[in-house]
């Protein structure tokens, strides 16, 4: 089987990958803008893609902007804002359809990125050197209610908490989002200088993946995007590796039916390593499966949950397990699961597991071809860490995978922070 | 094996029915690595009372549709996941409202997968001792639901709505009526709802038609199926008021949740009405209250929505409503707001240049869900057990008119029939 793979260039600051494939009814456009994740930036960062999409210099207006998304077939236009590693990324999505199934009169391609070009470089603006009030104060307090919001959804809460107990002291416990206390002082001139700030380091990478060619792109993005000229960026890799002394508990008391048992490991392994692979074979075993130990073991032999399963951050070097118990059943829940744990050491694996959990594995990374959002995440994977990896020798490396390799990676993976959300109830 | 052509979309469907009445349809799609398959019966939460041919009807516990969907997992040689796996593919299934689908994604071994999906649907293996274990896993399930204040809202609306017809009955039932299902129970609805002229297979990706035919039709032929009566489902006469005005929770949430909910009172029957009336409500639904409209925008300027504001239509056998809303500051002010606006388009009717952009964003919006091999399988399936074609959405979109969307606004806005959800963290 073969991989197309992404053709490459340069304009100003932006490194640009296009992947020309037949294969869909769209464009798929996305672009990567990160920034170190510090404390000083990292709520402004967040706030800044709030602002810049409620609207243009040539459409100022929400309405008229949006209403120009819907004259685009309804150009599917939104935005991400994640943490990777030590890294904080803003990421804009645009999904245009190919101009041969409706009759448009201008390339929607061109459309598209010329809108995103603008979004990025071109915002609305009430003076020169601020950005408009208007959208600032509204943003905020879209922003406060979703941070404030988080606690809503008590599965994403319970994982946010024990990954923020977890690296306390790393900038990794910040949220995505920002911190609450930092939005007051931000006004729209504050803003303003943070976004230029960010416009000026920013690591920025356009994909563009659908019916097109690399020259066609480059021509349209050249004229649509104003990055300046200079440099592209380069990530900084996450230092990773700690050592843990002693476990951390955390007990958390809310008004909650079901209590959610999380816990957070390093693996001291990341996607740069050459045992990448193997890591990802053990999460893989431990819980990343309805055939896993964690789901076997903790929901399919005990019934003490329904969801009962782990999830490695190759980036950070993380793997977190999380599952959803009756609050009574926490020690016995969480000795089944330090079971498991063991015995991934012990090297208690099985050949069927190894089989079930390579074929799942290389099954995804088949899959990803058939989206474009996929591969386009995945091979972004090289930028952030320099590794360049293909999906097929990444497959290649999954295939070689012996038990013992992954018994040295269990060896690596340590258990960290143990973190329990449960009911008011006295224990 | 027939063929059914549409040029417009670049899409060409194969279709078959076995001879047990099982219908088949296959999409190929050039390119893709992925083969996804789904396997749909129509059965689901709302039909907990039925009989077959002219015997007597059966009444069934609340959950149990979904309860029989994790049973099917189980095999006496294990777990089905398991055998997937080995086989690299990722399976899973869901019970809604009107129907349970079983499915896989794949890349390698997809007639091995292809089996594995028929054989075990089609082999159900429940014991005293395996229904009894899945209890503990689906009352996990029910209290995880239990602290989500996205679901409890959504429900919570449905049941303010409906008096009678179980649509308002949660899908996982409770947890006092799955603590009473047993294996002969979920046999008799097995019995019923599993046989094949009642269930659509669906296989699209990266495959040969006729091999996934032929391999269909063998695996078929090796079994039994004796016929049938026709399935009859019973729903008791639902008022066409709603049940009660106004359903609250509480939960620790940051903000209020609010959705309103507009109950039809008339429905349509046949399905060509039915997936055009479906069709023209969303349009309608989305020309009032998209991000790009007025009213999106003061609403949120005045923060009494924020991104989390949605909208829906939802149908099927006897209900038909939509629900609006998302988190509020103030749930009155809100449902206040809306009223006078939907009251103002009642009198004006939707602006035309508001209609033509709505509906070339729905186009696109199509075309763009054709790109997902999960999408089709799952949303053709729907629209087929309701007797309709998902590939006909492009041409009813490009024949409706503004006077027919401005007609359903009117017939489906009656405050009458409305009710409101709320969860907050404090009692009202």
């Amino acid at each position: 089987m073969t991989v197309t793979p992404f053709e490459r260039s340069l304009f100003d600051r932006v490194r640009l990958h296009v992947l020309p494939t037949k294969r869909f009814k769209t464009f798929a456009i996305s672009l990567y803008a990160g920034v170190p994740l510090a404390e000083d930036t990292v709520t402004a960062t967040a706030l800044t893609p709030f602002v810049l999409r409620r609207g243009t210099s040539s459409t100022p207006e929400t309405i008229a902007f949006r209403e120009r998304l819907d004259n685009m077939y309804g150009a599917g236009f939104g935005f991400d804002i994640y943490k990777r590693g030590d890294s904080q990324i803003v990421q804009f999505r645009l999904d245009v359809i190919h101009d041969q199934f409706v009759s448009s009169s201008a390339s929607l391609l061109q459309s598209a990125l010329q809108l995103l070009g603008e979004v990025l470089t071109s915002p609305a603006q009430d003076s020169q050197g601020a950005l408009r009030a208007k959208y600032v104060a509204a943003e905020k307090t879209t922003l406060k209610q979703r941070l404030e919001a988080i606690i809503n959804d008590k599965i994403r809460y319970a994982a946010e908490r024990c990954v923020e107990e977890m690296c306390a002291d790393e900038p990794f416990r910040f949220h995505a989002l920002g911190q609450i206390s930092d939005l007051a002082s931000i006004d729209e001139k504050s803003l303003y200088e943070a976004y230029q700030q960010w416009l000026n380091q920013a690591c920025f990478d356009l994909y563009i993946v659908g019916d097109t060619s690399l020259a066609e792109v480059q021509a349209i993005a050249e004229k649509a995007f104003r990055t300046g000229g200079g440099k592209p960026g380069s990530y900084v890799r996450s230092s990773g590796e700690r050592k843990v002394t002693n476990v951390k508990t955390v007990i958390e008391k809310m008004d909650v039916n079901q209590g959610k048992l999380n816990m957070g490991l390093r693996t001291n392994t990341g996607y740069a390593d050459d045992d990448y692979a193997a890591m990802l074979m053990y999460n893989g075993i431990l819980g990343g499966y309805p055939h896993s130990k964690l789901f076997m073991n903790v929901r399919e032999k005990a019934s003490l949950a329904y969801y009962a399963a782990s999830r490695l951050d190759g980036i950070k070097g993380l793997c977190t397990i999380q599952s959803g118990i009756e609050i009574a059943n926490f020690d016995r829940a969480s000795e089944i699961i330090r079971q498991q744990l063991d015995s991934m050491r012990a090297g208690e694996l099985s050949e069927l597991e190894m089989n079930q959990t390579k074929a799942m594995i290389l099954n995804h990374l088949r899959e990803l071809q058939d989206s474009a959002f996929e591969m386009i995440a995945y091979d972004f994977n090289s930028i952030l860490t320099g590794r360049v990896r293909s999906n097929t020798e990444l497959m290649s490396d999954i295939q070689a995978i012996t038990p013992q390799a992954i018994v040295n990676a269990a060896h690596k993976v340590e258990l960290d922070t143990i973190y329990f959300l449960r009911d008011q109830k006295e224990a | 094996m027939q063929q059914l052509n549409y040029p417009h979309v670049n899409e060409t469907l194969h279709y078959e029915v076995m001879p047990s009445g099982l219908q088949v349809y296959i999409l190929p799609k050039e390119g893709f690595q992925k083969t996804y398959a789904t396997f749909s019966t129509r059965f689901g939460s709302i039909d907990n009372s039925f009989s077959i041919g002219d015997g007597t009807v059966n009444h069934v516990l609340d959950g149990i549709a979904h309860f029989l969907e994790h049973k099917m997992f189980e095999e006496p040689t294990g777990d089905i996941f398991a055998t997937f796996a080995s086989q690299g593919a990722s399976a899973n299934a869901f019970t809604s409202f009107d129907r349970t689908v079983y499915l896989f994604s794949a890349t390698e071994q997809i007639p091995e997968n292809l089996r594995t999906l028929l054989d075990f649907v089609q082999h159900p293996y429940f014991t005293d001792e395996n229904v009894n274990k899945e209890k503990g896993i689906i009352e996990q399930e029910i209290n995880m639901y239990k602290d989500n204040p996205d679901w409890r809202v959504y429900t919570g609306l449905i049941d303010a709505l409906y008096h009678k017809h179980p649509v308002h009955i949660d899908i996982a039932g409770s947890v006092e009526s799955i603590m009473q299902i047993d294996k002969e129970s979920l046999y008799t609805c097995y019995n019923t709802f599993y046989h094949p002229s009642n269930m659509i297979l669906f296989v699209v990706g990266g495959i040969d038609p006729e091999q996934v035919m032929k391999l269909v039709r063998e695996n078929q032929e090796q079994k039994n199926f004796e016929e049938l009566g026709e399935i009859k489902r019973y729903f008791e006469a639902e008022p066409a008021s709603v049940k009660m005005k106004k359903k609250h929770a509480v939960l620790p949430v940051s903000l209020p949740k609010c959705l309103i909910g507009i109950k039809d009172k008339q429905l349509a029957e046949q399905p060509d009405e039915l997936q055009r009336r479906d069709i023209v409500t969303k349009l309608m639904l989305d020309a009032i209250f998209a991000p790009s409209t007025v009213l999106y925008q003061s609403l949120y300027d005045d923060q009494l929505i924020s991104d989390s504001f949605g909208y829906e239509f939802n149908s099927g056998s006897g209900y038909a409503f939509s629900i609006i809303g998302g988190e509020t500051r103030s749930p009155d002010e809100l449902l206040s707001r809306i009223q006078r606006a939907v009251n103002g388009m009642l009198e004006q009717g939707i602006d035309s240049d508001v209609f033509e952009r709505t509906r070339r964003k729905r186009i696109g919006g199509y075309l763009r869900m054709l790109n997902s091999p999960e999408s089709i399988a799952n949303e053709f399936t729907r629209h087929k057990f309701r007797g309709g074609d998902l590939f006909d959405l492009l041409s009813i979109y490009e024949t409706i008119s503004l006077e027919e969307v401005n007609a359903r606004l009117r017939s489906h806005f009656d405050w009458e029939q409305t009710a409101v959800s709320i969860v907050s963290k404090e009692q009202e």
